[in-house]
């Protein structure tokens, strides 16, 4: 009966390694290792990093660290076995992930993080590769500002507080409520900033509770997509979808389609293709031997209604 | 299990088999024959320790034998730029560069004919290949020995717990209260990156025995208030999160001294790192408490037959409360390893490893049951898991297939085992 375990085990198993089909490129691979697959933006990220590497002679490997920095650095740890040609991650904490960045580091492969930054002693960055988060949660504020016209209120903040480009995000748009406010007028002011997840069960419920604390919210600022969706859910369950306006960030499909369907009122957009573009050009840029910035910042841009109606990939309403 | 195991290695040192570049004397001697006295020679590879060898190695060679090396270069592309740059300006020319197996795959050196062309000429020499797993490198088993052993520490304590018929769904969160729970000590009383290897023993200590108080409740629960282990264990796991999280106020605590990841990245003897020798030494020690002693008879005998074992005068409550103190230590103990690993605590370690400690010793041949399993088959089912997500890893399987691969292995394991003892 040995052999039937041996039997179950290999079909399967052979049929999921794609590997040894695949011709050997010349330039090695690049091991991708995002801090989740389950968000559509990481999966925009590797995607069109796969489709320039490849444009370029690389092989890629995208694997998924699942918010878990102990499997990422696992997966790291694996890449440099495998002697990839260079290592591009966003970490899933960027403390705990140093120790294994420096073994990268030691073994001489280059290492380039995208979308979250590491900013810690000792590690040896190619480039960071990131949104201008601060940029996007100004404009996140002045949306806020726009959406209430100018009549002020309470607004809650969704966050996801560990990472640290939500907290740029909040920043930013505290940054701009605060300024408006400075300068007269009908006060904005942010009553509660809730534990979100950047999920959409948790936003649900983060939202649902500062709807029970706070009756006369006007608005809510999300991190992510996710979370304001899951705010819009438990807008739309209480029935206050008309008097609470919803400023998401990312622009991802399905927050894109919400925006034109009006159920979120706009999105900084970030453009998660670029960062896959720019990952790679970056390596190429290092392995010619030409300088790379030490931080490459890609900018947002406000995506309201308007943008929406206009926007090809999505569907009529 | 163990057959599994061999069939699982052999397939994806099938599967991973590729050209590996010579190593050590081999890769300087093919290098070296690449230019003869007279000729003018560039060294340009990595700074990685290898790297370094292998060009120390050939420089010397290159010496002996008369040729001239023009420059070295131990860094990165833009150094072999800047150098080059150099040589062309001074007029040098160049016969052959040597590179490693990994600088040859630069643009700079590949596209050197464009950007510098008094090198058009030049031969670019890297060390010829063998064919070799990539799974079979040495540096590779050590990874999955080290990957796997704080799951196969927390799998010792689940494999006694289930023995005795119960479950531990806490272990995971109770990893991440000893990672808080001994780095926040280490920071806030023992004075952080300045903390001396005494007040970094107590730290990782007083985390251990904090989770074995934890688990020594589960114990008390099950023992004296018949609560099933199920519901227990749930709710000290959300407990257990909850306070990870609180400790940490949900950051990680990384203020910790450089000298804190000698148990979990240092290496002892024989090159072995220290986790896999302690993971070793807690499998040993359990397997002879399991195999030899009576209090190992008791736990069987609690698992096989409650009502049995307590009319033949098995301590029932006792075994049990040792059973779950035990895993609530070496829950503790993963914890403070995986903060040594990692160099930093946070709350969110541990999330799902008790499914995988659990699927690690059922797949290992314990009986859900209880009375049934060994400490040689949860190792064994340890190493399999461990095998499988290194194999994926290493044959481009992608992330979400991954799962699905896991699951089903998991699945086929124990379905074949149940065919066996059929």
């Amino acid at each position: 009966m040995r052999l039937t375990s041996v039997l179950i085990l290999l079909p399967l198993l052979t049929a999921c390694g794609p590997a040894e089909t695949k011709p050997q490129s010349t330039r090695g691979v690049i091991g991708v290792s995002l801090l989740t697959l389950d968000n559509p933006f990481f999966k925009v990220i590797g995607d069109s990093l796969s489709a320039e590497a490849a444009k370029n002679g690389f092989d890629t490997l995208v694997v998924s660290g699942d918010k878990d920095v102990a499997k990422q650095g696992n997966q790291i740890k694996d890449f440099i076995v495998r002697d990839v040609a260079a290592i591009v991650l966003s970490p899933c904490d960027s403390k705990s992930i140093v120790p294994v960045i420096r073994e990268a580091n030691a073994a001489g492969i280059p290492v380039l993080t995208v979308d979250i930054p590491c900013h810690e002693a000792g590690v040896s960055l190619v480039t960071q590769i990131a949104t201008d988060n601060l940029g996007g949660g100004r404009e996140a504020g002045r949306a806020m500002i726009e959406a209430l016209g100018g009549r002020g209120g309470k607004v809650a903040i969704l966050h996801l507080k560990q990472v640290e480009s939500c907290q740029l995000r909040v920043k930013g748009f505290r940054e701009v409520i605060e300024a408006h406010n400075a300068g007269g007028g009908p006060a904005i002011e942010v009553v509660a900033e809730l534990e979100s997840g950047g999920a959409k069960d948790l936003g649900y419920k983060a939202a649902e509770d500062t709807l029970q604390a706070h009756p006369d919210l006007r608005g809510i600022f999300a991190i992510n997509d996710p979370a304001a969706l899951g705010a819009r859910a438990a807008l739309e369950k209480a029935g206050r979808q008309d008097q609470v306006v919803i400023i998401g960030f990312d622009g991802q499909p399905e927050g894109r389609q919400a925006i034109r369907e009006g159920r979120l009122y706009a999105d900084p957009v970030q453009f998660p293709d670029k960062m896959g573009v720019q990952a790679v050009q970056s390596i190429l840029s290092w392995s010619r031997g030409l300088p790379v910035p030490d931080q490459i910042l890609i900018p947002t841009e406000l995506y309201r209604q308007a943008d929406a109606a206009r926007d090809p990939s999505l569907t009529s309403p | 299990m163990l057959m599994v195991l061999a069939a699982l290695a052999a397939l994806f040192s099938l599967l991973t088999l590729r050209e590996q570049p010579a190593e050590g004397e081999a890769a300087v001697s093919q290098l070296a024959a690449a230019a003869r006295g007279g000729q003018t020679a560039v060294i340009a590879m990595r700074s990685a320790d290898d790297d370094v060898a292998l060009a120390d190695a050939l420089d010397a060679r290159w010496r002996a034998a008369g040729v001239k090396v023009a420059a070295r270069v131990n860094g990165d592309p833009a150094a072999v730029r800047a150098t080059l740059a150099k040589l062309q300006a001074e007029g040098v020319g160049v016969d052959v560069i040597a590179a490693s197996p990994q600088s040859a795959r630069w643009l700079v050196l590949e596209e050197r004919s464009s950007t510098f062309p008094t090198l058009a000429n030049s031969n670019l020499m890297q060390p010829l290949s063998r064919r070799w797993p990539d799974f079979l490198k040495a540096d590779n088993l050590l990874n999955i020995a080290n990957q796997i052993s704080v799951i196969a520490i927390l799998a010792v304590g689940m494999t006694l717990v289930i023995l005795t018929g119960g479950i531990d769904l806490s272990v995971g969160s109770l990893l991440a209260l000893a990672a808080v729970g001994s780095t926040w000590l280490v920071r806030e009383v023992f004075g952080g990156p300045g903390a001396g290897a005494l007040g970094m023993t107590t730290a990782g200590l007083l985390a251990i025995l904090l989770c074995g108080g934890v688990g020594a409740c589960n114990g008390l629960m099950v023992t004296r208030f018949g609560i099933p282990p199920f519901i227990v264990t749930l709710a000290v796991m959300l407990v257990a999160s909850g306070l990870a999280f609180t400790l940490a106020e949900g950051q990680s605590v990384y203020q910790v001294p450089d000298a804190f990841v000698w148990l979990g990245r240092g290496t002892g003897p024989l090159g072995l790192p220290n986790a896999v020798l302690l993971t070793g030494g807690l499998f040993v020690t359990a397997h002879l408490l399991l195999a030899h002693t009576r209090l190992g008879r008791h736990v069987y005998a609690v698992g096989g037959n409650r009502e049995a074992a307590l009319i033949s005068g098995v301590p029932v409550q006792r075994v049990l409360g040792f059973a779950y103190t035990a895993s609530g230590l070496l829950a503790g103990l993963g914890g403070v390893v995986m903060a040594s690993q990692l160099k930093s605590g946070s709350p969110t370690y541990g999330g799902m490893y008790e499914l995988y400690v659990i699927a690690a010793v059922v797949v290992g041949g314990a009986s859900l049951r209880g009375g049934r399993g060994t400490m040689a088959g949860t190792l064994t089912g340890a190493l399999i898991i461990a095998v499988i997500q290194n194999g994926m890893n290493l044959t481009n399987v992608e992330s979400y297939t991954q799962k699905v691969v896991l699951g089903l292995v998991i699945l086929g394991a124990v379905l074949a085992d149940r065919l066996r003892r059929c």
